[in-house]
């Protein structure tokens, strides 16, 4: 078995790799040799360029319009820390390889884990033969590009201690117990990865790239009287640990400790049409669901989604204006390169309520006869890519938030989203609070207890009639198939007359 | 590659390096998946993979460390990382392995011809499938038809002694219809899954359901905001059930974080309402010999005439609560620890026929659609998106969207008053046509 992983240290990995064979699989190499070889998590993740050349070959060998090799290694570390124990610790070593053809319309895929000669050219071969319409295409000579990175690291995360992300955790869970009695529980959970990318296509693109993650959830578990709330806190960066410097765990613990608590007190939420104010930050969910999804090209294409046919008309308020932007640095939503090789940038979707663009991948592009937007993502080796959004949002308005409110008789004031999601053929789209209060006569009021709100995507951007000037982010996981890092962002924004799935009839 | 040997040598690896406990949890298998639209072919996807998750136990202390990549070097880290991680957490005395060495016996998980169906037939299928869906009036486009399947093989050895394994295969087909008339756009989707290709229902079936779907909620009409009867379609159970899996979630119920965790031998839902947990079921899609670390499954009321009977547990949370382990140990697969889930988790059949529900019922919705994350299972609340079928003194009268329904789980659970005899145990999770008997609905 050829081995296309030689590392930074071939010789020594050789005379190791001898070593153990000798033994089986019994470690005949001292523990401080093992150590010195195999802690390399940063090392680069190395094929040869003349194997990706030779799979991009074999892969158009029965024709196609379009090939490339997707390689991947990705080490992680997870850290559960609840009830006041540090509870398990999961770390994960994963890398293959993911080889696609496009001919025409259709997409031909087959992946592997054995990152040997024989595997990758094998999935090159499954993935060939989905190519019947003739047409051949040469792959061009591949020559190794350097982009701008959007993704600055101050601590990398190979060299620092498990310790150190350990106190981290302790110092979150602290301040959430420490927060208020009623908080009963808090559970912290670390997780961070570096994924190494290696895309080479047939257009003779051939980029590699380490990406770091950090993902970091607190939530924690109030109880009063005859109800108990659960809240949450997330933050994401891809970044070192640093990110930690600029949002501190203390304050997210907090956060989480203080939804919670407030929602201990929370009274039946309202049912009906009204008005409803969503806060700056996550809340950009909204749009992410209701908007973003309907306007990934895969539906357009097909010919199947809620805004075919609707390219330069007008389709929102004139105050609203989004943006889907995969290189605002460090976001979670962020990368240098998009996993098939498209440059990130700034794509603003909508502008001042005319459909400007759609995000594409590089089959959606080709059928659309678009330009290619950066939206092509995965979420491993084991998927091929399909158009994702990145980090989503409303751009800024002119209103003040406390306007905004002041301006409202009365309806819902939605602090923070749990998540939703939508039809993209329909655009009907639901999404659950997870912190609401009333707003009577202009003024935030009570809590109550999460509602869900729903509408249509078409109907609702028409229906946002007051755009703050705060525009903030958070970041989440987005599914469609596959799961993609993501960032949703939005000033406090109001939309006028959405159902909301309250239990207290109006009077 | 011999599975059972490479798990075997890990073990014996993990030893030789101090771990007091060790298991290999070793997952391979293969896929298939190809999708159809407008009878041209969209995708073929094919791979086989697999990977090994190691939990090791050093003085009280778990640790875990999944790899994909068997080499020699590559599973000697993947020890050393385990057994390092295991070192920095925090003692617990409720860490311990299984040793039950019995497999139950479940027939059915896996069909070996599967692999040797042509390609061409299962391309077929999805053709088939999704021209029947466009051949129904009022059908305008097609969302496209899938066919997948995947066969797999579960390999769990500990240092306690267990050696099991066993095979699995599932195959899948559906199809998206989309109905539309002038602005109008509605879409159904159906599919079928079942563990042999054999019982895999007759395509016109799969295409005519999805077709209704579309079809019969065209033209909808507003309701105004009210309380009234909810009937629950069998394709909307999750949104009962989901919470309450949640909440008899043995270590959710030790956090003082489930809203049944005080309910244990309580009245929690009607009387007619009985709650099945069955891993054995014959050719159920969630059945298995044995769960996610090697704990013999079985079949149990958690639920009966509306008492709460059991939690649900793994071997670590029923060590902690003083119990044995139900066998409800769960993974996500080979890079997961094993958590706490069900096997095929069913509401057992009432006696009235979906349509003497409907005919029963004065003034309510039939619900064909939820969206949202079901009953909260810390509190037991519950709002959700609905859409479905307005019935008006007996009858279907007219579609309804763009509708919430609200409630406790309390509320809903005891406001079951009518219950289908309608239950499909293909589905793993699943329940009979129910009619809630009044229920908060958001509208106009």
């Amino acid at each position: 078995m050829k081995d296309v992983f030689p590392g930074l240290q071939p010789i020594n990995r050789r005379k190791f790799l001898s070593l153990g064979l000798q033994g089986g699989l019994a470690l005949a190499a001292t523990p401080v040799l093992v150590r010195s070889l195999l802690a390399g998590e940063g090392q680069k993740l190395q094929v040869p360029d003349e194997l990706l050349k030779k799979a991009l070959a074999a892969a158009l060998k029965r024709g196609g319009d379009f090939a490339d090799v997707y390689v991947e290694n990705r080490v992680s570390r997870s850290l559960l820390l609840e009830e006041g124990r540090f509870k398990s610790a999961v770390f994960g070593l994963i890398r293959g390889a993911g080889v696609r053809v496009i001919d025409g319309d259709k997409t031909g895929y087959a992946y592997t884990d054995e990152l040997t000669e024989e595997k990758i050219l094998r999935a090159a071969e499954v993935a060939s033969f989905i190519a019947t319409s003739g047409k051949k295409t040469q792959p061009l000579a591949l020559k190794e590009q350097k982009r701008p990175s959007y993704i600055r690291v101050k601590i990398p995360l190979q060299e620092v201690a498990d310790a150190r992300r350990m106190e981290i955790m302790k110092r979150a869970h602290e301040a959430a117990l420490g927060y208020d009695q009623r908080i009963k529980m808090a559970s912290i959970d670390y997780y961070d990865e570096i994924r190494d990318r290696i895309i080479a296509t047939s257009e003779g693109v051939l980029l590699r790239s380490s990406l770091p993650l950090i993902f970091f959830i607190v939530q924690t578990l109030a109880v009063g009287n005859n109800t108990s709330h659960m809240g949450r806190e997330r933050l994401s960066r891809h970044a070192g640990l640093e990110m930690f410097d600029e949002l501190p765990p203390e304050k997210a613990a907090r956060e989480a400790a203080r939804e919670s608590v407030v929602m201990l007190e929370a009274r039946e939420a309202p049912a009906g049409k009204m008005d409803v104010v969503i806060q700056n930050g996550w809340g950009g969910v909204l749009v992410h669901e209701a908007v973003g999804h309907p306007l990934e090209a895969d539906n357009i294409s097909r010919e199947t989604g809620a805004f075919v046919g609707k390219l330069g008309q007008k389709v929102a308020a004139d105050i609203f204006t989004m943006v889907d932007d995969g290189s605002l640095p460090n976001f979670r939503g962020t990368t240098d390169f998009d996993d098939e090789g498209t440059q990130m940038k700034k794509n603003v979707l909508i502008e001042n309520g005319v459909l400007v663009k759609y995000m594409t991948d590089v089959l959606s592009a080709k059928q659309l006869k678009m330009e290619r937007t950066g939206n092509g993502r995965r979420e491993s080796f084991r998927y091929y890519p399909i158009p994702r959004m990145t980090n989503t949002y409303i751009e800024k308005g002119k209103d003040k938030p406390e306007d905004i409110v002041a301006s409202t008789k009365s309806g819902l004031y939605v602090q923070s989203l749990s998540g939703g999601s939508v039809n993209p053929t329909t655009g009907v789209f639901n999404f659950t609070c997870r912190e609401a209060y009333l707003i009577e006569d202009g003024k935030k009021t009570v809590p109550v207890r999460g509602a869900t709100l729903i509408g249509s995507c078409l109907d609702i951007i028409t229906k946002i009639d007051a755009v703050g000037n705060d525009l903030d982010f958070g970041p989440g996981i987005c599914g469609k198939g596959q799961s993609a890092e993501v960032t949703a962002g939005q000033p406090t924004v109001r939309i006028r007359g959405i159902t909301v799935g309250g239990t207290r009839q109006r009077g | 590659m011999d599975y059972r040997a490479i798990a075997e040598q890990v073990i014996k690896i993990c030893k030789q390096k101090g771990a007091d406990q060790a298991e290999a949890y070793l997952a391979s298998g293969r896929e298939l998946s190809l999708e159809v639209r407008n009878g041209k072919i969209e995708s073929i996807q094919e791979a086989s993979s697999y990977g090994l998750g190691l939990r090791v136990i050093s003085g009280h202390k778990l640790g875990f460390a999944y790899v994909n990549d068997f080499r020699p070097e590559s599973l000697e880290e993947t020890v050393r990382r385990a057994l390092d991680f295991a070192r920095i957490l925090t003692a617990d005395e409720n860490n311990v392995l299984p040793d039950d060495p019995a497999m139950t016996e479940v027939r059915g998980l896996y069909d070996p011809g599967l692999s040797q169906i042509p390609l061409d037939r299962k391309i077929a299928l999805a053709r088939e499938v999704e021209s029947l869906a466009l051949k129904v009036k009022g059908i305008t486009r097609s969302e496209g038809a899938r066919y997948g399947e995947s066969e797999s093989e579960i390999v769990l050895a500990n240092s306690l002694g267990l050696v099991k394994s066993y095979k699995s295969s599932g195959c899948g087909f559906g199809v998206g219809a989309i109905a539309e008339k002038g602005e109008q756009k509605s879409s159904g989707y159906e599919s079928c899954q079942r563990r042999f290709f054999a019982d895999l229902k007759p395509p016109a079936e799969v295409a005519k359901r999805a077709a209704d779907l579309a079809l019969e909620m065209l033209d909808p009409r507003p309701v105004k905001t009210q309380r009234a009867a909810v009937i629950l379609d069998p394709d909307v159970a999750f949104a009962i059930l989901g919470g309450i899996i949640q909440a008899i979630n043995g270590e959710r119920v030790l956090q003082g974080a489930s809203f049944l965790g005080k309910k244990l031998g309580q009245k929690i839902a009607s009387e007619l309402i009985t709650i099945i947990d069955d891993g054995t079921l014959e050719k159920g899609l969630a059945s298995a010999p044995f769960d996610g670390e090697g704990v013999p499954t079985q079949k149990r009321p958690v639920v009966e005439n509306g008492i709460l009977k059991g939690f649900l547990y793994n071997t670590y949370a029923a060590r902690r609560a003083g119990v044995k382990s139900t066998g409800n140990a769960s993974r996500g697969g080979f890079d997961s620890l094993p958590g706490i889930g069900p096997h095929n988790f069913y509401i057992a059949a009432g006696k009235m026929k979906p349509e003497e529900i409907i005919a029963a019922t004065d003034r309510g919705v039939l619900v064909k659609e939820v969206t949202g994350y079901g009953i909260n299972p810390v509190n037991g609340n519950f709002s959700g998106g609905a859409a479905g079928l307005w019935i008006e003194n007996g009858k279907i009268a007219f579609p309804v969207k763009g509708i919430t329904i609200a409630g406790t789980a309390e509320e809903m659970l005891n406001g079951i008053d009518m219950l289908g005899n309608d239950l499909d145990l293909n589905r793993s999770r699943t329940a009979p046509t129910l009619r809630i008997k009044s229920l908060q609905i958001g509208g106009e």
